[in-house]
């Protein structure tokens, strides 16, 4: 078996003590002693109040913690076992934890999270985060019961959201996936998903996992991994999605570069998955597709034009050799333009990615370096954004987001056009 | 008198004869070792060329932007550029070869202390390209970097790298072929001391308000300068 290369005998050896279970929580953590307790704590819930006659297991991967995660985890699995005795003699909760590396990597976690499913023959799991400060039992049980009673593979979180979060998600990564692999997915970038036993044994075989691409942000290949195959995705609303605390969550360079980044090396692994493919399909979801709430305009959006302006201007030779002349051309015209009156329009945004896209694949320069040129005109993007909206109510957002999603889709033509033309 | 005269010629001419008569066969030898040189430097060449491919040593060139200051000099491509190095190194080897087994006096030591620089010769190439790649990549990582996170004169601390590698790569292929070998290092040493010396003086001097912005903002409060952006994910 392919993972018996790469599994510690330790952890092997706790996973055949298991057996075989019916549902596996996956719970990645990397320093996460302070919060670690709150996500086992709503594991448990969920698994107590909705799988009553489930075996399941609880999977603790970590990423080289320096403070007590791993201690704490195993700990208050020897404490709840006693506390809970009599109460969990209907099912068995079993509860793993592993060092997978000595430091994080998403797709580490993964790899060790979908070989387990695969040894243990689980039939739903769901990876969540210890990070996410308003986990609560119902968002575990709402991604592990479509897969495990109503036969999906993979299932996506769905949030509510304020006006301006989750931008680079909502005008770019979204778009730009449904578009290229059919299917209508919102959050293909998440900290929570879940997935069936099926796909994991898919993505195991898969000769991926070493992939840079892959360190950080798994999540979305295992979708696409889904959706190649055949196999069924759908989506389910969670609720509103907090703020990372500062300082936790990646800044917009790294978000950018991890998120596509991997975005378009999936599209370049998985090109004859999406090349003959010309539209759009709905995914099952359950409950509201999208939710917004109002708010305000973050604080000095202004900064954000003068880095997209800087940026133009001293990337001027990088993005000449991304960007065809006439879009190149178009984007150093509107970063003259006046900065009340700016507007990055919907049909130049949509050339613009796709020609990154195109670029990444004929690899005219380093690719990391080549998404990283990409920030700057996402900031023009966003400051476009944020003038346009600023009054929007949530109804309006969601109308010019579904008009930018059917731009990216009539487009696709040009992307495949340059995609497949040799430079 | 007469007879002293054609035996003067004579003699001459069976030196003459006797000379050719030496030196055809090393001229021939010669031919053959520069032929020979020619089809075994082509064959290396070949195979260099290849290996080359394989490694696909064009898109990792192309991806550190090497391929534009190539194409910007109107050269060919990575590839093209160093088997033509290697077939030119080695036929030259043979070509020097040939021209020893001449045994023209004098010549020898000249075309041994040559010979001996070839291998060096190549190497310096091996630097100097390495250093052309490793400059375009780690400015362009810095220039991406310090635009995205808006430091003032992003231009300036890309070039100030790639500056800093190239005169260190010229420097080092320059001490390889061992051309003035103290002045290259002294040059060095004076060159990159006074680009040092000049940005600390610029940086403290001329640019003092850019100097206490770049320091409050790396070293000050940061909750100051911090703008919002929203969450992107």
């Amino acid at each position: 078996m392919a993972e018996e290369s790469f599994l510690a005998d330790d952890f092997l050896r706790q996973l055949m003590s298991v057996g075989e279970v019916d549902l596996l929580v996956g719970i990645p953590s990397h320093n996460h002693a302070s919060t670690l307790l709150q996500a086992l704590h709503c594991v448990e819930e969920t698994l107590r109040q909705n799988f009553v006659r489930e075996r399941a297991v609880i999977l603790n991967v970590d990423g080289g913690s320096t403070d007590d995660t791993r201690k704490l985890f195993i700990e208050s699995s020897e404490r709840r076992d006693v506390a809970h005795k009599g109460l969990t003699s209907l099912r068995t909760i079993h509860r793993i934890s592993v060092e997978y590396d000595r430091s994080p990597s998403q797709g580490l976690a993964l790899h060790h999270i979908v070989a387990a499913a695969d040894l243990l023959r689980a039939r739903a799991c769901a990876v969540v985060s210890p990070g996410t400060t308003n986990l609560t039992s119902n968002w575990v049980a709402n991604l592990l019961r479509p897969v495990y009673r109503e036969g999906l593979d993979f299932v996506a979180p769905l949030y509510a959201r304020s006006r301006f979060q989750g931008l680079l998600a909502r005008d770019l990564l979204y778009p730009m996936s449904r578009a290229v692999f059919g299917q209508r997915i919102r959050e293909l970038y998440s900290d929570e998903w879940g997935f069936s036993g099926r796909l994991a044994t898919q993505c195991l075989e898969k000769e991926v996992w070493q992939e840079e691409a892959m360190r950080a942000r798994p999540e979305a290949w295992m979708a696409i991994t889904a959706i190649g195959g055949g196999l069924k995705c759908g989506q389910y609303f969670l609720g509103p999605k907090p703020a990372s605390p500062a300082g936790t969550s990646p800044d917009l360079v790294d978000a950018i570069r991890q998120t596509v980044g991997n975005l378009f090396w999936c599209m370049e692994i998985n090109e004859p998955q999406w090349l003959n493919r010309s539209s759009s399909q709905p995914v099952p979801t359950f409950g509201p597709d999208h939710e917004l709430s109002s708010d305000g305009v973050p604080a000095s959006p202004e900064k954000i034009f003068d880095l997209f302006r800087s940026g133009v201007n001293e990337l001027e030779p990088i993005l000449a050799s991304i960007l065809a002349p006439e879009t190149h051309a178009q984007i150093k015209a509107i970063a003259l333009s006046d900065r009340l009156k700016f507007h990055f329009a919907a049909e130049l945004w949509v050339k613009t990615l796709y020609e990154f896209a195109a670029s990444y694949h004929h690899s005219v320069l380093n690719r990391d370096h080549l998404v990283q040129a990409l920030v700057p005109l996402y900031r023009g993007r966003l400051y476009s954004f944020l003038l346009e909206h600023a009054n929007s109510s949530p109804e309006v957002m969601e109308t010019r987001s579904e008009m930018v999603c059917q731009e990216f889709e009539r487009q696709k033509p040009y992307l495949v056009e340059r995609w497949t033309t040799k430079h | 008198m007469k007879e002293l005269v054609i035996q003067g010629l004579r003699q001459a001419y069976d030196n003459l004869v006797h000379m050719f008569a030496e030196f055809l066969p090393r001229l021939l030898v010669m031919l053959v070792i520069i032929v020979v040189g020619l089809f075994v430097a082509y064959f290396l060449k070949t195979i260099l060329r290849a290996l080359l491919h394989v490694t696909r040593l064009d898109r990792l060139s192309e991806e550190a932007g090497a391929s534009r200051f190539l194409r910007m000099a109107a050269l060919p491509s990575m590839t093209e550029l160093l088997s033509r190095s290697l077939f030119w190194v080695t036929w030259s080897g043979f070509i020097l070869i040939g021209i020893s087994v001449l045994g023209v006096a004098g010549l020898q030591e000249q075309i041994s202390r040559l010979f001996l620089l070839l291998p060096a010769i190549f190497v310096a190439i091996l630097i100097l390209f390495l250093g052309l790649v490793t400059a375009n990549f780690l400015s362009r990582a810095a220039l991406l970097a310090a635009v995205n996170a808006g430091y003032p004169a992003p231009k300036l601390l890309s070039w100030s790298i790639r500056f800093v590698i190239w005169a260190l790569a010229i420097s080092m292929a320059l001490e390889q072929v061992g051309v003035a070998r103290q002045t290259v290092i002294a040059a060095f040493s004076i060159v990159f001391g006074a680009f040092m010396f000049g940005l600390a003086i610029a940086f403290g001097l001329g640019g003092r308000e850019l100097a206490r912005e770049f320091l409050e903002r790396n070293l000050g409060d940061k909750k100051k300068e911090k703008y919002e952006e929203p969450q992107p994910l």
